[in-house]
């Protein structure tokens, strides 16, 4: 069974501890790593990528220090190794023009402001983790309990 | 009409072919199967020159049709005939069905798994990482590398799937040039021309190289170490002049570039499997059939070690070029049914090469697939033309003294590699062409001067061959 990773950034440990509170059905099937700032997640997805193991979706916030999320995002997107990774942009501070960013240059599959929906986060990041597999051509069996049937279905027609 | 004719010309020509009276053509003896041979021939030829449909569906009507009109197994009105004498034999179906588990095909998919496998495990990316650093960051070194790299990847991987990685490098390297920098032309150029060049090298390389292989067989048989013997020093050579050529007609102005690329080697189980199976697979080809195998054998290899260990699954089965497979098995087919038939011989016999020079006949022979392989497809000149040199070699009794058969049949194969000069030649000089740095003319420039260039390096490795007694008599 082939190791797929999701990322979650935020610099508010609250905040990062609420998203893996929602995600934690995830857990039994993926790897689900925590960071505070986007520099620690770029080298944990360096880390893990050279393991070989596959980065299927980051969850970021914007504000933070040093790198804000949408420059993050924006840098994954550009990068060969990370082609297929889905990006959610998780935040209540993003301006205009950051939104306009983000769509048009971190290509984020999806947009979420705080407070969101738990129920809403974890479907969002079923799809995104299933299209991540069929797009990636992994073997979509041993995860089938877990990932949104929709999708597959309509991927295996 | 004219956007008709494409579709009605290939239709037409072989139709009427068939309707006219063996007696009409000017060949002594030609049956009925023959007949219906040439018109299958000019259909394949007229639809891979003007391309009405995908090069690779021609090639699957090329065996559907065999196997209607041809086989013994055809359509009950086509075998009406089956007792005249002048009917000709009928091909046997099972026969026609095997060009699509030719062994050339086998030996195509084994390379087709350790570029996939060496793709999905970034052992290309990585190694073009570690193999550019020693050239520095002046651009004429570095273009060096970038083609070295190129060519040594295109010899074991698809020539477009090598122009595409190492484009997608260069795009954001090419883009902080100065607008008017002649080194632009260059370095979107290099690419495509070490890929088509690099091809050469190994059977493997490209697809009309297999096709050679398929017609080098008994007492001409080349293995694969044999062919990298002669075809990497051809390509060294060819290539030291290209980035010679390049540099002399679009100097860059740049004087610093800098390629990142980023990432480490997998270290993990499957992916040093990937290197050591890549390893093992080329140290087999390379010892020839010291070990009882030959390379068609060693190609299945990998196959079976990628299958079993999970590191090609089910999901990337389903990304195999299947196009590229049918093209060349569509050739295959139709050399097998010229020569089955006993058309090629007949045809060669008809005409009196034997009172040309030989010399004209190889450097016409290699002049028209220089020609062909500019406008179309390589592997589809290969498929048409192959099967017409290897006939003529073996009748031509000029030709032995130069090298016989595999004489002509490497300049021919060697030429239909070099036609690089049109956007169209090539899928590698069409993405070249693509990213906007090279116009056609400039593209033209460098492909002619390098396929006249090419043809007559393969006339002195032929004849060096000649002499050291590699080829013709022993």
């Amino acid at each position: 069974m082939e190791k797929i990773n999701i990322i979650c950034v935020d610099d508010q440990r609250e905040v990062l501890s609420a998203v893996l509170q929602d995600l934690s059905p995830l857990a039994a099937f993926f790897n689900i790593e925590d960071c505070e700032s986007a520099i620690e997640a770029l080298e944990v997805m360096d880390d893990l990528d050279a393991e070989g193991e596959y980065i299927a979706l980051v969850i970021s916030d914007h504000v933070m220090p040093e790198k804000t999320g949408v420059e993050f995002l924006t840098e994954i997107s550009q990068e060969r190794r990370y082609h297929q990774t889905k990006k959610i942009l998780l935040t209540g501070q993003a301006t205009h023009q950051d939104t306009i960013a983000a769509i048009n240059r971190a290509r984020v599959e999806s947009y979420f402001e705080k407070p969101w929906k738990s129920e809403e986060l974890l479907s969002m990041a079923t799809t995104l983790v299933t299209e991540y597999i069929f797009d990636s051509g992994i073997e979509y069996e041993p995860f089938q309990a877990i990932l949104d049937q929709t999708v597959v279905l309509q991927r295996l027609r | 009409m004219r956007q008709y004719l494409k579709y009605i010309i290939p239709i037409l020509i072989p139709l009427i072919v068939l309707s006219l009276p063996t007696s009409f053509f000017p060949l002594d003896g030609l049956t009925i199967i023959q007949q219906r041979v040439i018109a299958i021939f000019l259909l394949a030829a007229l639809c891979w020159v003007m391309e009405p449909i995908p090069i690779y569906a021609t090639s699957v009507v090329i065996i559907v049709l065999e196997l209607l009109l041809l086989s013994d197994k055809g359509f009950i009105l086509f075998r009406l005939g089956e007792d005249q004498s002048n009917f000709g034999e009928l091909l046997k179906y099972n026969e026609i069905m095997a060009t699509f588990s030719s062994p050339i095909i086998m030996l195509f998919l084994g390379g087709f798994f350790l570029a996939m496998a060496a793709t999905k495990y970034r052992l290309d990316i990585n190694l073009a990482r570690v193999l550019l650093k020693p050239f520095g960051s002046e651009p004429r070194f570095v273009m060096l590398g970038l083609m070295l790299i190129t060519g040594i990847f295109s010899m074991f991987m698809s020539n477009t799937a090598t122009t595409a990685m190492m484009l997608s490098i260069l795009t954001p390297v090419i883009a902080l040039f100065g607008p008017k920098d002649p080194g632009k032309i260059a370095f979107a150029l290099c690419i495509p021309v070490a890929a088509n060049i690099g091809g050469i090298g190994t059977p493997i390389g490209t697809p009309p190289n297999a096709i050679a292989l398929k017609y080098l067989v008994d007492d001409n048989l080349i293995t694969f170490g044999e062919w990298m013997m002669f075809g990497v020093p051809f390509v060294v050579v060819m290539m030291t002049a290209s980035w010679f050529l390049i540099n002399h007609l679009f100097p860059a102005k740049q004087e610093k570039i800098e390629l990142k690329i980023k990432g480490k080697f997998l270290k993990t189980p499957k992916a040093i499997t990937v290197y050591i199976t890549f390893i093992m697979t080329i140290g087999l080809w390379l010892m020839g059939s010291r070990h009882g195998m030959n390379s068609y054998t060693v190609a299945l290899i990998p196959v079976a070690i990628f299958s079993l260990t999970g590191i090609i699954n089910k999901e990337d089965l389903k990304k195999i070029s299947w196009d590229v497979l049918w093209l060349v098995s569509g050739g295959i087919a139709l050399g097998l049914a010229l020569d089955k038939t006993g058309l090629a011989r007949l045809m060669v016999h008809s005409i009196p090469f034997d009172a040309f020079s030989p010399y004209v006949v190889l450097l016409g022979a290699a002049m028209l697939c220089l020609i062909m392989a500019n406008f179309m497809s390589h592997t589809a000149t290969a498929n048409l033309l192959m099967p017409i040199m290897a006939a003529l070699g073996t009748s031509m009794t000029s030709l032995t003294p130069l090298g016989g058969e595999i004489t002509l049949i490497l300049v021919v194969t060697f030429a239909a590699s070099l036609g690089m000069s049109l956007p169209i030649s090539t899928p590698p000089n069409a993405l070249a062409h693509a990213t906007g740095h090279v116009q056609t003319n400039q593209m033209a420039k460098i492909g002619i001067i390098l396929g006249v260039l090419g043809v007559s390096l393969s006339f002195v490795m032929v004849w060096i061959l000649n002499i050291t007694g590699f080829i013709g008599q022993p």
